[in-house]
């Protein structure tokens, strides 16, 4: 399928400072759902900020959905990319949520009666429809954080990107806003999401890539980058506790390559096959 | 008023936001002594923050609001404190740096503090190196806070609330905007602040397995109520700990699949020890 994100050869450094993306190239397929990891500074807000025309490449061309993002005017591409900030309060300026989320469909120039349904289902998808009414500034942060994600999800635009679309949200919380993206994926939307919390990238990226000083280092299947641990570990991350466990335990189960474990059930499971291969004395 | 030995105390205090319909705190019991260092979990809305800010008396005094009950820091009621007075034994650091430094360098953001408290130049001098040595940045003395890492910004703030030398430190969500290696960056520095300097800490997170490797006492608290109080691994054996929407630490959750009533494994080295005894436990 043709890829609807085309990163080709993108370098950029912003004034005065060194080059914070060097040489990227990373193509995405519709319908992915794609990680992007790595640690402070490594340039992954920077990078996405290039598929919502936020920045324009220097050196390099950056596509999404055809459309060449160095010379679309923003109008025209937020129709195709939407953005979720990592700060809701870099975002929200409204002073009540209904109007916030209203605020990117009446742009669009909806009519009032389609924005409406709009902005009601938007609210109800994130669990804030009781909250309609509110004045943004009101609400906790992680509610804030719902509030930008709802006037995205609004947008209904065929990509999303969420920069750490979790912050400040708590465990439910987390699985609440993730089950949804994963809902939106599974519907056709490709889903960019940056994040620190690997237990979250195990369980629903199905992809990873991860930058280091303005460097991709690692894409792949999620399994096979957290195979990766002498790669992770140039970058400072850490694969998911229990995928550490697993590797620390190394319990050879006559298989050549030892597994990767992403999950807490995966771990379970695979402590029931030692046990199979210790009872029958083979493996496989 | 300082027949007793705890530095801070909370007797069956209840605390209501002004314009809100609910108690924010729910008849709150807490006695800590000098020393402690406490994590507090709990999904968003619990009360992590409305706790913490009655402590350094953001609540009642800048909130408003009404409480019943008592707030004692070395058994002196907080409510007839000046927030001023507070100041002096309360250092406060809040869950995003960006938001907390106000000033250009390092150096002024120290001296912001220690000015507004009179102290003299010649001490401040003194007061800005131990500071600065006591969360490992020293070397950052002429830096311009804008050109810190996350994890650096997060010591700043630290050190800006030990120059003030405070009996105790509250901290509200500090890793929720840093990197997995930031995160642990402010961890280790209150351990050594805890275990070298007798700091007493008090520190609310999401991020329960840092909890678990450092606090002495874990509370969790639900809808403004402290439902369970602990050593971290007393709290994470408790039957109810799944219904709290707190997350444990995946080997604390796979442990407690294969035996729900022993106490369970809080670490990566006891989990691996666990899942060998496991293994043992299959013979073969």
């Amino acid at each position: 399928m043709n890829p609807v994100i085309k990163i080709n050869g993108l370098s950029f450094g912003y004034e005065f400072g060194d080059s914070v993306l060097k040489d990227i190239y990373l193509e995405i397929s519709p319908g992915e759902m794609v990680a992007l990891v790595g640690q402070n500074g490594a340039g992954k807000t920077t990078l996405v900020k290039h598929l919502i025309g936020l920045l324009r490449p220097p050196a390099g061309k950056v596509s999404v959905a055809d459309l060449d993002v160095a010379n679309t005017r923003i109008s025209k591409l937020s129709r195709q990319v939407g953005y979720v900030f990592q700060n809701p309060d870099h975002q929200i300026f409204h002073d009540t949520v209904q109007a916030e989320v209203a605020f990117g469909l009446n742009n669009l120039g909806l009519p009032r009666e389609e924005v409406e349904p709009r902005v009601t289902a938007a609210l109800s998808d994130v669990g804030l429809e009781h909250l309609a009414h509110e004045n943004p500034q009101r609400l906790s942060r992680g509610q804030r954080q719902r509030v930008a994600l709802a006037s995205v999800l609004a947008l209904r635009t065929p990509v999303i990107v969420l920069d750490e679309p979790t912050t400040g949200q708590d465990y439910q919380e987390r699985k609440q806003i993730m089950a949804l993206v994963e809902q939106l994926n599974k519907a056709g939307h490709t889903i960019v999401f940056i994040t620190h919390d690997m237990s979250l990238v195990a369980h629903y990226a199905s992809r990873v890539v991860v930058l280091c000083q303005g460097r991709i280092i690692l894409d792949g299947d999620t399994r096979e980058v957290f195979r990766q641990t002498d790669k992770l570990a140039e970058s400072l991350l850490l694969p998911p506790q229990v995928t550490v466990l697993a590797n620390q335990l190394n319990e050879p189960l006559n298989t050549s390559v030892s597994p990767v474990i992403l999950s807490v059930d995966e771990m379970q499971d695979y402590l029931q096959r030692v046990r199979e291969v210790k009872r029958n004395g083979t493996g496989d | 008023m300082t027949s007793n030995n705890f530095l801070i105390q909370l007797n069956n205090f209840t605390y209501q936001y002004p314009h809100t319909a609910n108690n924010a705190l729910k008849s709150i019991n807490l006695s800590l002594k000098k020393g402690s260092f406490v994590g507090f979990a709990g999904p968003t809305g619990a009360g992590k923050t409305t706790l913490i800010k009655s402590i350094n008396g953001i609540v009642p005094h800048f909130e408003g609001g009404t409480f019943s009950g008592e707030v004692l820091l070395n058994g002196k009621a907080a409510d007839t404190m000046s927030t001023a007075e507070i100041g002096r034994s309360v250092g406060t650091v809040l869950d995003d740096p960006e938001a907390q430094i106000i000033c250009l360098d390092v150096e002024q953001e120290l001296v912001f503090g220690m000015e507004n408290y009179g102290v003299p130049p010649a001490e401040m001098e003194q007061r800005m190196q131990k500071a600065l040595a006591s969360v490992g940045i020293a070397h950052l003395l002429g830096r311009s806070t804008a050109s810190l890492s996350g994890g650096q910004k997060q010591r700043l703030a630290i050190a800006a609330a030990l120059a003030m030398l405070p009996e105790v430190l509250v901290l509200d969500e500090p890793t929720s905007e840093l990197d997995p290696l930031g995160s642990e960056e402010v961890f280790r520095v209150l351990k050594q602040l805890h275990q070298e300097q007798g700091m007493t800490i008090l520190v609310t997170e999401q991020k329960t397995d840092l909890l678990a490797r450092y606090c002495d006492q874990l509370v969790i608290l639900r809808e403004g109520e402290m439902v369970l109080s602990g050593t971290p691994r007393e709290v994470f054996q408790h039957q109810d700990i799944f219904e709290l929407g707190v997350a444990l630490p995946e080997v604390t959750e796979l442990a407690r699949r294969y035996y729900p009533q022993a106490e369970p494994p809080i670490t990566l080295d006891e989990g691996v020890q666990f899942c060998r005894n496991v293994i043992l436990s299959f013979g073969g």
